[in-house]
């Protein structure tokens, strides 16, 4: 049952992370999607691929986007 | 057990990470990659013909001390000869096939190192990463790991663009990669559907379960990963729709870079579809539809070159062009054919690092690429006048270079498969390379030098010339003992056909 | 429920990978490009796991006490999760050399606008 609720949050995450104005938050965001991946894989029987998942998607990606931003520009125009 | 299989990627990769460490040391630098570029066309050449199972594990069949015991529902099934491990297959197209690939790299890595006054250990990182992941590429029967190589190949040719300081570098680079972030999923899902349907990656098991019934060859998912696969095809070697980009990504390198990125789209081309073919040749549509690419592609690309006013563009479209030819090889699906389409992949990859480089002398001397500011170049670089004007007789199918005789086996092949159409439109693009050709090699070299045109005073360094006189030797022997090359490619074919 | 776990979570793999083309297709801003191509690399590895998924089985991992029959028929298949784990990573470093192009392309045109970069 937990895992349809991971499902609708990483869609609805990652919708709402390319609706932001500011990249800083859209950056961010992507955390939310990855991490909700992350749970969802745990759900899917596969441990090793949640643990990857959970650095990479929840840590690991939103830093570089977040580096990358903080390196340019915050507003989109 | 054959070590010397696995070295032909473990060497290469292992020194490219270590030439990366090294950037700052110029001398050392030099020393290990003149030494592991001498390994490249080396090691294939002296290893024997083989199988390499990572990590040992054989088929049930071939290796009884494991089977013992198992319960018969492994061993009475097909399990019992499917393979657990990563499999490399090392047969005589390959050894062709990588010995030119390393031939290649080896000269691209020793003109890089020469024409520069401080050599780049970064370069070099990325030319042997490139050319290790297309060997694996060529090497690999294993469908999962031919992608992971896809993706590192792709990304050390973005690398090797990114480094040349070619303005607009930056943005080729950056569509390109955006481009491969949407094609290498949808090829991932291609594999997936591939995977959940047979339940492997190995071509080998995938091509059994195939032919002998276990799978549904009918099936509509394995058409969708059939055409999920060669879209990842279409991208990974640039042919249409995704010629525009790949001809800009050879322009925007530096010579020796292009010579090798076109090296790699013609081995990776030969590498996937080989196993498009082993795996889907059952189905009538999969023929035609890379016969109808290729004629794309060739018609395109060469009617491109026509009309561009800048030399390495011109030669990246007819690249593309050229790989036409290979794919109406690989189409026709019989055996003359598909060992016609393999030599002309050979034979391609060489001419077209031999015109690549041989135009990069130009570059050298005057740092200028388009054709309208230069003229008069005759005088100032004779011997690789001479040698260019060789290479492109040699691309355009002149006798006795080696693309005549690939040419002329390709156009019997399809008169032998009833379809002459295909042989009168190669023909007539053959002419029409070779006017292309022609047209800039008039514009360089013959016409009065334009009053602007500035020519450094630096001498062309030897071992260009000699890198070019060794393409042309390789070029002269295929084309008079054809038969060197095709007992090689025969074997492959006839598995295939 | 409705429909079962897998074919959820296959419809939302798809969902990903049509947010993430949408994306690419249609958004200016370079940064937000990249994140969408991101979605469509994590749509990719969520199928994969979708379909080693078996509805109402155990985790591939063969831990003492567990007897061999029942592991063998309730197990996943764990071929798609082994290759998952290499796509998440090749995916991450394809990430941080664009996002190191776009960095400088900034300073280059001191805009990340797509139309503006790659229009020519």
């Amino acid at each position: 049952m937990i895992e349809y609720i991971f499902m609708i949050t990483t869609i609805l995450g990652s919708i709402i992370c390319l609706m932001q104005r500011d990249l800083l938050k859209a950056a961010i965001l992507t955390g939310i999607p990855g991490a909700s991946l992350a749970f969802l894989y745990q759900y899917l029987q596969a441990p090793d691929v949640a643990l990857t998942q959970a650095i990479v998607g929840s840590a690991i990606i939103p830093v570089f986007f977040a580096l990358a931003v903080y390196r340019t520009r915050r507003v989109e125009d | 057990m054959n070590y010397l299989i696995p070295l032909m990627v473990v060497i290469p990769i292992t020194c490219a990470l270590f030439l990366n460490l090294l950037h700052e040391r110029t001398r050392t630098v030099k020393i290990i990659s003149i030494i592991v570029a001498l390994a490249l066309p080396t090691i294939p050449l002296i290893a024997n013909y083989g199988v390499q199972y990572f990590g040992g594990y054989q088929p049930l069949a071939q290796n009884p001390t494991i089977a013992v015991g198992l319960p018969n529902l492994i061993t009475g099934t097909a399990l019992n000869i499917f393979h657990p491990a990563i499999t490399y297959v090392f047969g005589s197209a390959q050894k062709l096939m990588i010995v030119v690939l390393g031939f290649i790299a080896l000269f691209a890595i020793y003109i890089s190192l020469y024409e520069v006054k401080k050599a780049s250990g970064v370069y070099a990182y990325l030319m042997l990463m490139g050319t290790a992941s297309i060997i694996a590429m060529l090497l690999s029967d294993d469908i999962f790991n031919l992608y992971v190589f896809f993706e590192i190949a792709a990304l050390a040719q973005v690398g090797i663009v990114l480094v040349s300081k070619v303005d607009y570098n930056y943005e080729t680079a950056l569509k390109y990669m955006i481009l491969g972030s949407i094609a290498s999923p949808l090829l991932l899902i291609g594999i997936a559907l591939l995977l959940g349907v047979t339940g492997n990656v190995n071509v080998t098991d995938i091509v059994y379960s195939i032919q002998h019934g276990l799978v549904n060859p009918q099936s509509p998912v394995l058409l969708m990963a059939c055409s999920l696969i060669i879209f990842g095809w279409l991208y990974g070697t640039g042919l249409p729709p995704f010629h525009t980009i790949k001809s800009a990504m050879y322009s925007k390198a530096l010579p020796t870079g292009a010579a090798l990125l076109q090296a790699f789209s013609v081995f990776s081309f030969v590498a996937i579809g080989i196993i498009i073919l082993r795996i889907f040749s059952y189905l009538p549509f999969a023929h035609i539809f890379i016969i109808g690419i290729s004629l794309v592609a060739m018609t395109l690309g060469i009617t491109m070159a026509i009309t561009q006013t800048d030399f390495k563009r011109l030669i990246a479209y007819l690249a593309v062009g050229e790989l036409g030819y290979i794919g109406i090889g690989l189409g026709l699906g019989t055996a003359l054919g598909i060992t016609a389409g393999l030599f002309q992949a050979v034979n391609e990859a060489i001419i077209t690092a031999f015109l690549f480089i041989g135009f990069g002398t130009i570059m050298y001397k005057t740092k200028e690429t388009d054709m309208r500011k230069l003229g008069g170049m005759l005088v100032e670089t004779p011997k690789s006048a001479l040698l260019v004007l060789l290479a492109g007789l040699a691309m355009a199918g002149v006798p006795p270079f080696n693309a005549f005789q690939s040419k002329l086996m390709l156009v019997q092949a399809s008169l032998n498969s009833g379809l002459p159409e295909i042989a009168i439109i190669m023909v007539l693009l053959s002419i029409v390379t070779f006017m292309t050709f022609m047209r800039a090699f008039h514009t360089i070299y013959l016409r009065p030098r334009p009053v602007d045109l500035e020519i450094k005073n630096e001498k062309i360094p030897n071992i260009t010339l000699v890198a070019m006189v060794a393409f042309l030797v390789v070029c002269l022997v295929f084309g008079l003992f054809p038969q060197i090359a095709t007992n090689f490619l025969q074997g492959m074919a006839m598995s295939i056909a | 429920m409705i429909m079962d776990t897998q074919l959820a979570s296959l419809l939302t793999a798809g969902a990903l990978m049509v947010i993430g083309i949408f994306g690419t297709l249609f958004l200016d801003n370079l940064i937000k490009k990249v994140i969408s191509l991101a979605f469509i690399g994590d749509g990719a590895n969520l199928f994969l796991i979708a379909m080693g998924y078996k509805v109402g089985g155990i985790v591939y991992i063969f831990l003492p006490g567990m007897s061999m029959s029942n592991f063998s028929q309730n197990a996943s298949y764990p071929l798609p999760f082994a290759l998952v784990l290499t796509s998440i990573v090749i995916g991450a470093s394809t990430m941080a050399v664009m996002l190191g192009i776009i960095i400088l392309l900034n300073k280059k045109y001191g805009s990340l606008s797509a139309s503006k970069i790659l229009g020519e």
